[in-house]
Protein backbone atom coordinates (compact mmCIF):
# COMPACT_ATOMS: atom_id res chain seq x y z
CA UNK A 1 0.00 0.00 0.00
CA UNK A 2 1.63 2.94 -1.34
CA UNK A 3 0.36 5.35 1.74
CA UNK A 4 1.86 3.28 4.11
CA UNK A 5 4.75 1.99 2.26
CA UNK A 6 5.61 5.52 1.92
CA UNK A 7 5.57 6.39 5.46
CA UNK A 8 6.77 3.32 7.16
CA UNK A 9 5.72 -0.60 7.99
CA UNK A 10 2.04 -1.64 7.51
CA UNK A 11 1.22 -0.72 11.03
CA UNK A 12 2.86 2.63 11.25
CA UNK A 13 -0.69 3.61 13.05
CA UNK A 14 0.59 6.88 14.16
CA UNK A 15 1.85 8.24 10.49
CA UNK A 16 -0.50 10.66 9.34
CA UNK A 17 -2.28 9.26 5.95
CA UNK A 18 -2.17 11.45 2.37
CA UNK A 19 -4.80 12.91 1.13
CA UNK A 20 -4.24 13.49 -2.53
CA UNK A 21 -7.21 11.92 -3.87
CA UNK A 22 -10.09 13.87 -2.96
CA UNK A 23 -9.23 16.83 -5.07
CA UNK A 24 -8.57 14.50 -8.35
CA UNK A 25 -11.91 12.97 -7.34
CA UNK A 26 -13.49 16.83 -7.84
CA UNK A 27 -11.71 17.17 -10.57
CA UNK A 28 -12.57 14.31 -12.60
CA UNK A 29 -16.10 15.30 -12.13
CA UNK A 30 -16.18 19.11 -12.49
CA UNK A 31 -14.52 18.11 -15.81
CA UNK A 32 -17.50 16.22 -16.96
CA UNK A 33 -20.63 18.57 -15.10
CA UNK A 34 -18.71 20.92 -17.42
CA UNK A 35 -20.02 19.17 -20.98
CA UNK A 36 -23.16 20.31 -23.18
CA UNK A 37 -26.18 18.95 -21.38
CA UNK A 38 -24.84 17.68 -18.74
CA UNK A 39 -26.18 19.73 -15.27
CA UNK A 40 -23.71 17.37 -12.68
CA UNK A 41 -22.82 14.47 -10.86
CA UNK A 42 -21.41 12.94 -7.90
CA UNK A 43 -18.87 10.16 -7.12
CA UNK A 44 -20.16 7.40 -5.00
CA UNK A 45 -18.81 4.67 -3.32
CA UNK A 46 -20.51 0.97 -3.39
CA UNK A 47 -21.96 1.40 0.61
CA UNK A 48 -23.43 5.13 -0.48
CA UNK A 49 -21.06 7.37 1.16
CA UNK A 50 -20.76 10.54 -1.07
CA UNK A 51 -16.95 10.76 -2.11
CA UNK A 52 -17.94 13.98 -3.94
CA UNK A 53 -20.51 15.69 -5.48
CA UNK A 54 -21.55 18.95 -7.81
CA UNK A 55 -25.53 19.16 -8.54
CA UNK A 56 -27.59 21.57 -8.48
CA UNK A 57 -29.36 22.58 -5.35
CA UNK A 58 -32.52 20.65 -6.41
CA UNK A 59 -31.45 17.49 -6.54
CA UNK A 60 -30.29 15.89 -2.92
CA UNK A 61 -27.36 14.29 -3.05
CA UNK A 62 -27.62 12.23 -0.60
CA UNK A 63 -30.90 10.39 -1.90
CA UNK A 64 -29.43 10.52 -5.62
CA UNK A 65 -26.28 8.63 -3.65
CA UNK A 66 -28.42 6.10 -2.37
CA UNK A 67 -30.21 4.82 -5.39
CA UNK A 68 -27.52 5.52 -7.69
CA UNK A 69 -25.10 2.85 -5.41
CA UNK A 70 -27.80 0.64 -5.60
CA UNK A 71 -28.37 0.64 -8.80
CA UNK A 72 -24.44 0.21 -9.47
CA UNK A 73 -24.58 -2.72 -7.07
CA UNK A 74 -27.60 -4.43 -9.23
CA UNK A 75 -25.42 -3.68 -12.33
CA UNK A 76 -22.23 -5.18 -10.53
CA UNK A 77 -24.23 -8.30 -9.12
CA UNK A 78 -26.19 -8.62 -11.57
CA UNK A 79 -24.05 -9.32 -14.33
CA UNK A 80 -21.97 -11.35 -11.95
CA UNK A 81 -24.99 -13.81 -11.35
CA UNK A 82 -25.01 -14.09 -15.35
CA UNK A 83 -22.03 -14.87 -15.86
CA UNK A 84 -21.59 -11.76 -18.00
CA UNK A 85 -18.66 -9.13 -17.62
CA UNK A 86 -18.38 -6.29 -15.61
CA UNK A 87 -20.20 -3.15 -16.44
CA UNK A 88 -18.32 -0.05 -17.60
CA UNK A 89 -20.80 2.58 -18.36
CA UNK A 90 -24.61 2.53 -18.25
CA UNK A 91 -26.95 5.46 -19.03
CA UNK A 92 -31.14 5.30 -18.62
CA UNK A 93 -33.15 7.74 -20.64
CA UNK A 94 -36.38 9.71 -19.43
CA UNK A 95 -38.30 11.84 -21.35
CA UNK A 96 -36.42 14.84 -19.94
CA UNK A 97 -33.20 13.43 -19.73
CA UNK A 98 -30.91 10.65 -18.67
CA UNK A 99 -28.72 9.38 -16.01
CA UNK A 100 -24.70 7.99 -16.83
CA UNK A 101 -23.38 5.34 -14.40
CA UNK A 102 -19.99 4.25 -14.64
CA UNK A 103 -18.23 1.67 -12.55
CA UNK A 104 -15.41 1.64 -11.02
CA UNK A 105 -13.01 0.01 -7.97
CA UNK A 106 -13.65 3.24 -6.09
CA UNK A 107 -17.41 3.12 -6.66
CA UNK A 108 -19.82 5.02 -9.26
CA UNK A 109 -19.64 8.04 -11.23
CA UNK A 110 -22.72 9.10 -11.94
CA UNK A 111 -23.87 11.99 -14.29
CA UNK A 112 -27.29 13.82 -14.43
CA UNK A 113 -27.98 15.64 -17.80
CA UNK A 114 -30.84 17.13 -19.40
CA UNK A 115 -32.62 15.84 -22.96
CA UNK A 116 -29.81 17.81 -24.86
CA UNK A 117 -26.65 15.74 -23.77
CA UNK A 118 -25.60 13.20 -26.21
CA UNK A 119 -25.45 10.03 -24.79
CA UNK A 120 -22.39 9.07 -26.83
CA UNK A 121 -20.21 11.62 -26.11
CA UNK A 122 -21.30 11.78 -22.45
CA UNK A 123 -20.50 7.99 -22.45
CA UNK A 124 -16.93 8.79 -24.50
CA UNK A 125 -15.87 11.15 -21.69
CA UNK A 126 -17.39 9.01 -18.90
CA UNK A 127 -15.27 6.20 -20.09
CA UNK A 128 -11.86 7.97 -20.26
CA UNK A 129 -12.81 9.52 -16.80
CA UNK A 130 -13.60 6.26 -15.02
CA UNK A 131 -9.87 4.91 -16.50
CA UNK A 132 -8.60 8.53 -14.66
CA UNK A 133 -10.29 7.16 -11.72
CA UNK A 134 -9.06 3.87 -11.95
CA UNK A 135 -5.07 5.17 -12.43
CA UNK A 136 -5.72 6.68 -9.67
CA UNK A 137 -6.78 3.98 -7.86
CA UNK A 138 -3.69 1.53 -9.14
CA UNK A 139 -1.50 4.04 -8.37
CA UNK A 140 -2.36 4.80 -4.78
CA UNK A 141 -2.78 0.84 -4.80
CA UNK A 142 0.85 -0.05 -6.00
CA UNK A 143 -0.93 -1.50 -8.87
CA UNK B 1 12.50 1.81 41.92
CA UNK B 2 14.73 4.59 41.60
CA UNK B 3 13.82 8.14 40.05
CA UNK B 4 15.59 7.20 36.92
CA UNK B 5 14.26 4.03 36.25
CA UNK B 6 10.55 5.48 37.08
CA UNK B 7 11.30 8.68 35.12
CA UNK B 8 12.03 6.10 32.10
CA UNK B 9 9.37 3.87 33.13
CA UNK B 10 6.70 6.95 32.92
CA UNK B 11 8.45 8.42 29.42
CA UNK B 12 8.13 4.84 28.00
CA UNK B 13 4.37 5.30 28.73
CA UNK B 14 3.70 8.36 27.43
CA UNK B 15 5.49 7.68 23.91
CA UNK B 16 3.97 4.73 23.59
CA UNK B 17 0.74 6.31 23.96
CA UNK B 18 2.08 8.97 21.86
CA UNK B 19 2.81 6.61 19.01
CA UNK B 20 -0.58 5.02 19.81
CA UNK B 21 -3.45 6.43 18.79
CA UNK B 22 -6.59 5.44 20.86
CA UNK B 23 -9.47 3.45 18.96
CA UNK B 24 -11.49 6.59 18.14
CA UNK B 25 -8.26 7.98 16.48
CA UNK B 26 -7.93 5.14 14.48
CA UNK B 27 -11.28 4.93 13.25
CA UNK B 28 -11.64 8.84 12.42
CA UNK B 29 -8.01 8.21 10.41
CA UNK B 30 -9.94 5.30 8.61
CA UNK B 31 -13.37 6.99 8.01
CA UNK B 32 -10.95 10.28 6.48
CA UNK B 33 -8.92 7.16 4.73
CA UNK B 34 -12.75 5.62 3.54
CA UNK B 35 -13.74 9.28 2.03
CA UNK B 36 -10.69 9.22 0.22
CA UNK B 37 -11.44 5.85 -1.58
CA UNK B 38 -8.82 4.11 0.42
CA UNK B 39 -10.47 1.52 1.37
CA UNK B 40 -7.89 -1.28 1.99
CA UNK B 41 -5.81 0.89 4.30
CA UNK B 42 -9.00 2.28 6.25
CA UNK B 43 -10.02 -1.74 6.88
CA UNK B 44 -6.47 -2.16 8.52
CA UNK B 45 -6.66 0.81 10.60
CA UNK B 46 -10.30 -0.46 11.28
CA UNK B 47 -9.15 -4.19 12.06
CA UNK B 48 -6.48 -2.46 14.65
CA UNK B 49 -9.46 0.11 16.29
CA UNK B 50 -11.97 -3.02 17.21
CA UNK B 51 -8.58 -5.25 18.46
CA UNK B 52 -8.09 -2.25 21.03
CA UNK B 53 -11.60 -1.69 21.31
CA UNK B 54 -14.14 -4.60 20.65
CA UNK B 55 -17.44 -3.30 21.86
CA UNK B 56 -17.25 -0.44 19.42
CA UNK B 57 -20.43 -0.02 17.21
CA UNK B 58 -18.75 3.07 14.92
CA UNK B 59 -15.89 0.50 14.51
CA UNK B 60 -18.42 -2.58 13.42
CA UNK B 61 -20.06 -0.15 11.58
CA UNK B 62 -17.41 1.62 9.84
CA UNK B 63 -15.87 -2.14 9.14
CA UNK B 64 -19.22 -3.33 7.42
CA UNK B 65 -19.33 0.00 5.43
CA UNK B 66 -15.75 -0.54 3.97
CA UNK B 67 -16.69 -4.09 3.34
CA UNK B 68 -19.51 -2.54 1.43
CA UNK B 69 -16.81 -0.68 -0.58
CA UNK B 70 -14.67 -3.19 -1.05
CA UNK B 71 -17.83 -5.22 -2.32
CA UNK B 72 -17.75 -8.23 0.77
CA UNK B 73 -21.95 -8.18 1.58
CA UNK B 74 -21.67 -11.24 3.57
CA UNK B 75 -19.00 -10.08 6.30
CA UNK B 76 -20.61 -6.14 5.69
CA UNK B 77 -24.05 -7.92 7.34
CA UNK B 78 -22.20 -9.58 10.57
CA UNK B 79 -20.25 -6.44 10.40
CA UNK B 80 -23.44 -4.81 10.28
CA UNK B 81 -24.82 -7.09 12.33
CA UNK B 82 -22.32 -6.90 15.17
CA UNK B 83 -22.93 -3.03 15.28
CA UNK B 84 -26.60 -3.09 15.97
CA UNK B 85 -26.31 -6.28 18.30
CA UNK B 86 -24.32 -3.11 20.67
CA UNK B 87 -26.74 -0.52 19.68
CA UNK B 88 -30.20 -1.47 18.45
CA UNK B 89 -31.47 1.58 17.35
CA UNK B 90 -28.36 2.23 14.89
CA UNK B 91 -30.05 4.04 11.84
CA UNK B 92 -27.10 3.70 10.04
CA UNK B 93 -26.29 -0.02 10.58
CA UNK B 94 -30.25 -0.38 9.94
CA UNK B 95 -30.09 1.57 7.12
CA UNK B 96 -27.02 -1.00 5.34
CA UNK B 97 -28.94 -4.15 6.58
CA UNK B 98 -31.83 -2.85 4.31
CA UNK B 99 -29.22 -2.05 1.65
CA UNK B 100 -27.85 -5.67 1.81
CA UNK B 101 -31.48 -6.99 1.78
CA UNK B 102 -32.48 -5.08 -1.50
CA UNK B 103 -29.63 -6.40 -3.13
CA UNK B 104 -30.38 -9.55 -2.22
CA UNK B 105 -34.01 -8.49 -3.80
CA UNK B 106 -35.38 -9.47 -0.17
CA UNK B 107 -38.18 -6.44 0.24
CA UNK B 108 -39.74 -8.07 2.89
CA UNK B 109 -36.39 -8.02 5.10
CA UNK B 110 -35.56 -4.68 3.65
CA UNK B 111 -39.24 -2.54 4.51
CA UNK B 112 -38.87 -3.31 8.17
CA UNK B 113 -35.41 -1.90 8.65
CA UNK B 114 -35.86 1.49 6.98
CA UNK B 115 -38.88 1.71 9.30
CA UNK B 116 -36.99 1.27 12.01
CA UNK B 117 -34.24 3.19 10.51
CA UNK B 118 -37.01 6.20 9.85
CA UNK B 119 -38.55 5.72 13.41
CA UNK B 120 -35.67 6.77 15.41
CA UNK B 121 -34.43 9.19 12.82
CA UNK B 122 -37.28 10.83 10.59
CA UNK B 123 -35.05 13.19 8.54
CA UNK B 124 -32.82 10.74 6.69
CA UNK B 125 -33.00 10.95 3.26
CA UNK B 126 -30.82 7.79 2.52
CA UNK B 127 -33.23 5.62 4.25
CA UNK B 128 -36.54 7.79 3.33
CA UNK B 129 -35.42 7.30 -1.07
CA UNK B 130 -34.70 3.56 -0.04
CA UNK B 131 -38.29 3.43 1.44
CA UNK B 132 -40.22 5.75 -1.12
CA UNK B 133 -38.31 3.70 -3.85
CA UNK B 134 -39.32 0.03 -3.11
CA UNK B 135 -42.83 1.07 -1.62
CA UNK B 136 -44.41 0.73 -4.71
CA UNK B 137 -42.60 -2.76 -5.69
CA UNK B 138 -44.34 -5.87 -6.41
CA UNK B 139 -42.29 -9.19 -4.42
CA UNK B 140 -40.32 -10.50 -7.19
CA UNK B 141 -41.63 -13.58 -8.67
CA UNK B 142 -39.81 -16.85 -9.24
CA UNK B 143 -40.01 -16.20 -13.09
CA UNK B 144 -42.77 -18.15 -14.06
CA UNK B 145 -43.69 -17.53 -17.85
CA UNK B 146 -46.85 -15.84 -17.72
CA UNK B 147 -50.18 -17.80 -19.33
CA UNK B 148 -50.41 -17.63 -22.73
CA UNK B 149 -46.77 -17.40 -23.89
CA UNK B 150 -44.34 -19.62 -24.88
CA UNK B 151 -41.26 -19.44 -22.33
CA UNK B 152 -38.39 -20.56 -25.04
CA UNK B 153 -37.94 -20.72 -28.36
CA UNK B 154 -39.28 -17.44 -30.13
CA UNK B 155 -40.79 -16.47 -33.34
CA UNK B 156 -38.51 -16.16 -36.73
CA UNK B 157 -39.57 -12.70 -36.41
CA UNK B 158 -38.10 -12.06 -33.24
CA UNK B 159 -35.09 -13.32 -33.83
CA UNK B 160 -31.99 -11.17 -32.88
CA UNK B 161 -28.63 -9.93 -34.69
CA UNK B 162 -26.06 -12.44 -34.87
CA UNK B 163 -24.08 -12.69 -31.82
CA UNK B 164 -26.97 -11.52 -29.83
CA UNK B 165 -28.65 -13.35 -26.73
CA UNK B 166 -30.86 -13.36 -23.78
CA UNK B 167 -33.78 -11.88 -25.31
CA UNK B 168 -36.32 -10.93 -22.24
CA UNK B 169 -39.71 -9.57 -21.67
CA UNK B 170 -40.49 -9.00 -18.29
CA UNK B 171 -43.60 -8.13 -16.17
CA UNK B 172 -42.57 -5.53 -13.48
CA UNK B 173 -43.01 -7.99 -10.82
CA UNK B 174 -40.30 -10.18 -12.87
CA UNK B 175 -42.75 -12.72 -14.32
CA UNK B 176 -41.58 -13.22 -17.70
CA UNK B 177 -43.58 -13.16 -20.88
CA UNK B 178 -41.43 -14.13 -23.24
CA UNK B 179 -37.73 -15.03 -23.41
CA UNK B 180 -34.85 -16.89 -25.39
CA UNK B 181 -32.80 -19.35 -23.89
CA UNK B 182 -33.98 -22.05 -20.79
CA UNK B 183 -35.90 -21.58 -17.84
CA UNK B 184 -32.69 -21.36 -15.22
CA UNK B 185 -31.65 -18.63 -17.51
CA UNK B 186 -35.04 -17.01 -17.62
CA UNK B 187 -34.87 -17.10 -13.70
CA UNK B 188 -31.76 -15.07 -13.45
CA UNK B 189 -32.43 -12.65 -15.91
CA UNK B 190 -35.63 -11.51 -15.40
CA UNK B 191 -35.03 -10.40 -11.81
CA UNK B 192 -31.95 -8.47 -12.73
CA UNK B 193 -33.50 -6.77 -15.72
CA UNK B 194 -36.51 -6.21 -13.35
CA UNK B 195 -34.60 -4.89 -10.81
CA UNK B 196 -32.54 -2.29 -12.71
CA UNK B 197 -35.32 -0.85 -14.85
CA UNK B 198 -37.27 -0.50 -11.18
CA UNK B 199 -34.08 1.22 -9.58
CA UNK B 200 -33.22 3.29 -12.47
CA UNK B 201 -36.89 4.30 -12.73
CA UNK B 202 -36.52 6.11 -9.39
CA UNK B 203 -33.62 7.13 -9.82
CA UNK B 204 -34.16 9.17 -12.63
CA UNK B 205 -37.45 10.33 -10.98
CA UNK B 206 -35.43 11.59 -7.99
CA UNK B 207 -33.20 13.33 -10.80
CA UNK B 208 -36.82 14.97 -12.06
CA UNK B 209 -36.22 13.50 -15.47
CA UNK B 210 -39.61 11.65 -15.78
CA UNK B 211 -40.24 7.96 -16.12
CA UNK B 212 -37.82 5.33 -17.53
CA UNK B 213 -38.05 4.70 -21.81
CA UNK B 214 -34.62 2.96 -22.40
CA UNK B 215 -30.94 1.79 -20.88
CA UNK B 216 -28.12 0.95 -22.26
CA UNK B 217 -25.35 -1.47 -20.05
CA UNK B 218 -22.16 -1.65 -21.48
CA UNK B 219 -19.09 -4.45 -21.02
CA UNK B 220 -15.84 -4.85 -23.09
CA UNK B 221 -17.51 -6.94 -25.26
CA UNK B 222 -21.25 -6.60 -25.32
CA UNK B 223 -23.77 -4.23 -24.38
CA UNK B 224 -27.71 -4.94 -23.07
CA UNK B 225 -30.20 -2.85 -24.45
CA UNK B 226 -33.30 -2.67 -22.25
CA UNK B 227 -36.72 -0.22 -22.87
CA UNK B 228 -39.94 0.00 -20.74
CA UNK B 229 -43.34 0.94 -21.50
CA UNK B 230 -47.07 -0.13 -19.64
CA UNK B 231 -45.36 -1.90 -16.87
CA UNK B 232 -43.26 -4.28 -19.22
CA UNK B 233 -39.05 -4.43 -19.81
CA UNK B 234 -38.05 -5.86 -22.73
CA UNK B 235 -34.59 -6.31 -23.00
CA UNK B 236 -31.27 -7.95 -25.58
CA UNK B 237 -27.85 -8.45 -25.64
CA UNK B 238 -25.81 -7.94 -28.61
CA UNK B 239 -22.18 -7.60 -29.53
CA UNK B 240 -20.32 -4.55 -29.46
CA UNK B 241 -19.84 -4.47 -32.62
CA UNK B 242 -23.41 -3.49 -33.48
CA UNK B 243 -23.22 0.30 -33.13
CA UNK B 244 -25.05 1.51 -29.71
CA UNK B 245 -27.63 3.07 -32.10
CA UNK B 246 -28.13 -0.04 -34.52
CA UNK B 247 -28.48 -2.19 -31.03
CA UNK B 248 -31.42 0.44 -29.97
CA UNK B 249 -33.34 -0.09 -33.57
CA UNK B 250 -33.22 -3.47 -32.96
CA UNK B 251 -34.76 -3.40 -29.69
CA UNK B 252 -37.46 -0.72 -31.22
CA UNK B 253 -37.90 -3.24 -33.76
CA UNK B 254 -38.35 -6.45 -31.79
CA UNK B 255 -41.02 -3.72 -29.33
CA UNK B 256 -43.19 -3.41 -33.24
CA UNK B 257 -43.28 -6.63 -33.45
CA UNK B 258 -44.00 -8.19 -29.74
CA UNK B 259 -47.10 -4.92 -29.73
CA UNK B 260 -48.13 -5.94 -33.01
CA UNK B 261 -48.68 -9.27 -31.69
CA UNK B 262 -51.05 -7.59 -28.68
Amino acid sequence: MAAFGQQGSPLDLAATPRMPRAREFRHVLGELSRLAGVRGGLIVSPDGLVVTADLPPRIPAEALAALAATLGRELEVGAQQLGREAFNTAFFSADDGAVFVGGSPIGFLVLVADASADPASVTHTLRRALSRLEGTWRGAHGG
Amino acid sequence: MGLRSLLEWAWSGISGALRSPSAAGLFRRADRLRHDGQYEEAERLVAEGLRRSPNSAAGHLLAAYLHLALREPGPAREAFEHALSLDPEHPRALLGLARLAIEESNLERARPYLERALQYHADFPEARALQEMIAGWAPLSVAAPAAGRPSTGVPERLRLLPGGRDLIMARADGVVVLAQGGQERQGQLAPHITQVSRIASTTLARAGLGALRRGVIESVSETTYLQTDVGLVLAITLPNSVAPGAGLAELARLWTELAREG
